[in-house]
């Protein structure tokens, strides 16, 4: 292989030479940092305001003050609050609520499991009603049947909410240019937000409560809609548009008769994804009242009941398997083009019409009788299942408490303390501009123009120092996801058996909220920031291995097969070939990376983490410091953003054509 | 098409027959089918409890929910964080009762709006502080004076805690002025928090086992302190009453704890209304349920036990 006619060396070789010119900027950062450190490093006391967090905490305190005699508040925060409460009271009234002196609501355990079941049939098939049976009872099971049915409730209410907003929006966004342009920054700032940071704001002018709760959902779950329903539309091939056009269809009629049909699988989707992410927010949305299993989990941060804590993310995940495989299993369904023969026709129709009589009985009994109304206590193992997960983590942290405090202070003493001095400790301009030249080489002049700009933003707002304290923990923990993430990454990408294997897991790990994980976690490491970066590692490796083994997959044939022929060892050409050609997936990756842990990070300030996201905590604990978590919400944001930008303009640099 | 419009007629048609059914058809109350609660003498309505996260709260909130409950009011528990997060709760009308509060005050800005009423002391007297483990003060008599801390600062390092000592904080959601305590008494500590009640009881259990030291955040009445033994730190004597006008140079208060109310509730009359206002108990009474709690009895189990024990009080309660 000679090295002047490959491309792919030429590439790498300026790579080697960017390398080079990061780790002097890293350097001379390092050097300068330590020798002004403790200068200018705006440190300041976790109760001390600045002049904006007085400001932004006055204005808190007005709004929270005027709220009776404001119009807005009147008639438009109210009205809204009134509307979204009374609807999912109605469905927590059939499903979980109880009415005034009943001791059931509406439906009582049966009937509310054959009504789900009975709707899952309908729309997929009849594996999947057994499997949403099996699902459903495992939640009573698990000691969790009220909970489970609250947050079923109230992630129903959000997804059709969220629906009927984004659908529109979606369809809008994929039939016109413009209104696509409109939706993108609004949906990637929404991507980066973490949630952590509008719960709070939220609470403000919708109250504790329900309302707030579902509210805070949809605004995590809308961008999503959007943004699959606008693929889908634009999706649709250009022929059958055109045959539309050409014979004099309006622009309605296209719509209804030819691309929300053909787009249709993708819509599907859409509802699955969102789904999911309703389901996901169930437990951070606890934080501002939502009722349901996030109340057990959150409950065991704060007393650490972990058993009880663990048993409660369980009835969250069996949730989130039935819903993902009801919702995928009914667009497989509309897969099939072979149309159905007329006895299966008849044989689905009859099985339709006797389900929908078992299920009216299942209803009826479940208001008769006192075993179809309370789940039976005799199925019920959460208690034992909770004390045995108890045991497990006690029994860890007595013997294997040598390994995990060992883990812990070999990553806090090793990595993240010597990090930490740095971005902590150096004047603040020495960052800034070593942040900035940084940005330069991975990205060119405008990233380095956003970035400076994000960074005296940081600035302004007066928490430059818990920001770099929490940027600190951000950078540790996306560090240790990529080795772990490119090495799964790798080998999902090469091997389709690996894939096979690991992909379900990537996939349930997405879907669990990460306090569920949060709280083992807390179990074996402790309150301290290790455990809000383990966390964050956890919650961010599936999309950073996806990506990656995708990256690897798309690597040319050709490519690899020339070099195969050169005689490349395994090795050689995972690092030579592979990695090079799959550099803009890593970069994507990272991004996401970043992304992710700074969500999760944040979340860390309940279990000693400290930086914004305890400030974000305390703010919403104590009235005196709103302003100053209002402030940290910001920071967070402003911290997103840059590290979203510079890794999009490296990408994007990257991509571009090289000559 | 024609398949899926059939199945959502279908689905359709028996939610609705379900509901018409289920809403008036079938005419069986669901309380009377289970035969659960007792007739009622007195109608009483239903009240949320805001439940803050540390046993002894527990125990109050679950005592006053299963007399409630039995009186056939409907109670029920929210759990949120103290402070605003509550007293916004409570504006709003999703929560009617605090039975003990430790913010000194801060509700006022609720109260002079309506939203939260004072019904005056439960009963139970708060102090929160700054303790290390017995030993440390046997072996060490001058650590109890906040002034002799810094000698003693290298002790408590740890890998958090940045070359100072560790100050281990209670939680965000408590009442804590740690940050305000260690700046104006120029203290050689970094202020850690700890976010969970048992994260502190983890780290005094383990101090005292093996005879580590630790400074941790901790208050009365608490039933850990029956258990292992705690020397409190002793900073000048206390001058404030809300933490946000604490100066930080001087001790936690002696805290009175006050039960709060809704509007709501304040106003009724119903038989939790008189309960809420009649009940009263002392640290001990407290302490003997969270004791329970903590030996790994339910609260409504730990709850009832007390109630049965004390029928005379309880009855005197509910007059």
């Amino acid at each position: 292989m000679s090295a002047t006619h490959d491309p792919l060396v030429v590439t790498s070789r300026r790579t080697i030479h960017r390398g080079w010119i990061l780790l002097g900027i890293l350097a001379i950062w390092f050097a300068l940092g330590h020798a002004l450190r403790g200068r200018a490093t705006f440190q300041i006391g976790v109760f001390d305001q600045t002049s904006w967090s007085t400001r932004i905490g006055d204005a808190a305190s007005s709004i929270r003050g005027n709220r009776e005699h404001n119009p807005i508040f009147n008639y438009v925060f109210d009205p809204i609050r009134t509307f979204i409460n009374g609807f999912v009271t109605i469905i927590r009234h059939v499903i979980s609520l109880p009415i005034g002196k009943a001791t059931i609501p509406l439906l009582g355990w049966l009937g509310v499991l054959a009504l789900i079941v009975f709707v899952v049939y309908i729309t997929s098939n009849v594996r999947m009603a057994l499997l949403a049976a099996l699902l459903i009872f495992g939640c009573g099971a698990l000691g969790m049947w009220t909970d489970s049915m609250d947050t079923l409730a109230l992630t129903i209410t959000a997804v059709l909410m969220s629906l009927a907003i984004g659908i529109p929006l979606g369809i809008w966004g994929g039939l016109s240019d413009v209104g696509l342009k409109i939706l993108t920054p609004i949906l990637d700032l929404a991507q980066i937000l973490p949630t952590l940071v509008y719960l709070a704001p939220l609470a403000l002018f919708f109250l504790i409560g329900p309302a707030s709760a579902t509210i805070a959902t949809m605004v995590y779950c809308i961008p999503i809609a959007i943004r699959i329903t606008a693929f889908g539309i634009r999706g649709v091939p250009h022929s059958p548009v055109e045959a539309g056009t050409s014979m004099g269809t309006t622009t309605r009629q296209l719509l209804s008769k030819v691309q929300l049909p053909m787009a249709a699988r993708t819509l599907v989707l859409g509802v699955n994804q969102t789904t999911l992410a309703a389901l996901s927010f169930a437990v951070i949305a606890t934080l501002i009242g939502a009722p349901g299993l996030g109340k057990p989990v959150i409950n065991a941060l704060v007393v650490r009941n972990v058993g009880n804590g663990f048993v409660a993310g369980l009835a969250v995940v069996l949730l989130a398997i039935m819903l993902d495989r009801s919702t995928s299993a009914s667009v497989k369904k509309r897969d099939s083009f072979v149309p159905a023969s007329p006895e299966a026709l008849k044989r689905r129709r009859i099985g339709k019409v006797v389900a929908a009589v078992l299920t009216i009985v299942a209803m009826v009994l479940s208001r008769q009788f006192a075993w179809a109304a309370y789940f039976p206590k005799q199925a019920i193992f959460g208690k034992s299942l909770s004390h045995f997960t108890d045991s497990v983590v006690a029994w860890t942290v007595d013997n294997l408490g040598f390994w995990t405090t060992g883990l812990n202070k070999v990553v806090t003493i090793g990595v993240l303390n010597p990090l930490e001095a740095v971005l902590s400790e150096s004047p603040w301009f020495v960052t800034t501009v070593a942040v900035a030249l940084i940005s330069f080489v991975l990205g060119g002049v405008r990233s380095a123009i956003v970035t400076s700009a994000l960074l005296l933003g940081i600035v302004a707002t007066g928490l430059w120092y818990d920001t770099m304290i929490t940027f600190t923990q951000t950078i540790v923990a996306t560090l240790l996801t990529m080795v772990v993430g490119v090495i799964l990454g790798v080998w999902i990408g090469r091997s389709e058996r690996v894939d096979r294997v690991l992909r379900p897991f990537l996939d349930a790990g997405q879907v669990l909220p990460a306090f569920v994980y949060l709280i083992p976690i807390l179990g074996f490491f402790g309150p301290s920031r290790f455990t809000g970066i383990a966390t964050g590692i956890v919650y961010s490796i599936p999309i950073v291995v996806k990506i990656v083994g995708e990256g690897i997959r798309d690597v040319p044939k050709t490519i690899m097969e020339a070099a195969t022929s050169s005689g490349a060892t395994k090795w050689q050409l995972i690092t030579k070939v592979q990695l090079p050609a799959a550099k803009n997936s890593l970069l994507l990756a990272t991004n996401q990376g970043l992304i992710f842990v700074l969500a999760v990070v944040v979340i860390g300030g309940f279990v000693g983490s400290g930086g914004l996201g305890y400030m974000v905590i305390l703010g919403g604990a104590k009235p005196e410091m709103q302003g100053k978590g209002l402030l940290a919400g910001l920071a967070i944001l402003l911290l997103g953003v840059m590290i979203d930008r510079v890794a999009q303009y490296a990408v994007r640099r990257n991509s571009a054509p090289k000559h | 098409m024609i398949r899926k419009k059939k199945g959502m007629k279908a689905a359709v048609i028996s939610a609705a027959v379900a509901l018409t059914l289920t809403a008036c058809g079938g005419g069986v109350d669901a309380a009377s089918t289970a035969g659960a609660t007792s007739a009622a003498p007195e109608a009483c309505g239903s009240y949320a409890i805001a439940m803050h996260a540390w046993v002894g709260y527990t125990a109050s909130a679950q005592v006053l929910t299963n007399i409630g409950n039995k009186m056939g009011c409907t109670i029920t528990q929210t759990q949120l964080d103290e402070g605003a997060v509550t007293y916004d709760a409570m504006e709003a009308g999703t929560i009617d009762l605090i039975v003990e509060d430790w913010g000194g005050g801060r509700w006022k800005d609720w109260a002079d709006r309506g939203a939260v009423v004072d019904l005056g002391p439960d009963g139970n007297i708060g102090l929160i502080g700054m303790y290390v483990p017995q030993w440390m003060a046997d072996k060490y008599p001058d650590i109890t004076d906040s002034a002799n801390l810094n000698k003693y600062a290298d002790l408590f390092k740890t890998p958090e805690s940045k070359g100072k000592g560790a100050w281990l904080e209670g939680p965000p959601g408590y009442t804590t002025i740690g940050e305000k305590l260690v700046k104006e008494n120029k203290l050689n500590f970094t202020v850690l928090s700890q976010g969970s009640e048992s994260a502190l009881i983890d780290a005094f259990t383990k101090a005292d086992k093996d005879q580590t030291a630790v400074l941790a955040y901790w208050w009365t009445p608490q039933n850990l302190l029956a258990k292992i033994k705690l020397a409190r730190i002793n900073f000048p004597a206390n001058d404030w009453t809300d933490a946000a006008a604490a100066s930080g140079l001087t001790d936690y208060p002696e805290t009175v704890l006050p039960k709060l109310a809704g509007k709501k509730l304040a106003e009724s009359t119903d038989p939790f209304g008189r309960l809420v206002k009649n009940w009263k108990w002392t640290n001990d009474d407290q302490n003997a349920v969270a004791a329970d709690i903590d030996g790994g009895m339910t609260p409504e189990a730990a709850a009832q036990k007390w109630i049965d024990a004390n029928a005379d009080q309880v009855a005197a309660w509910t007059k």
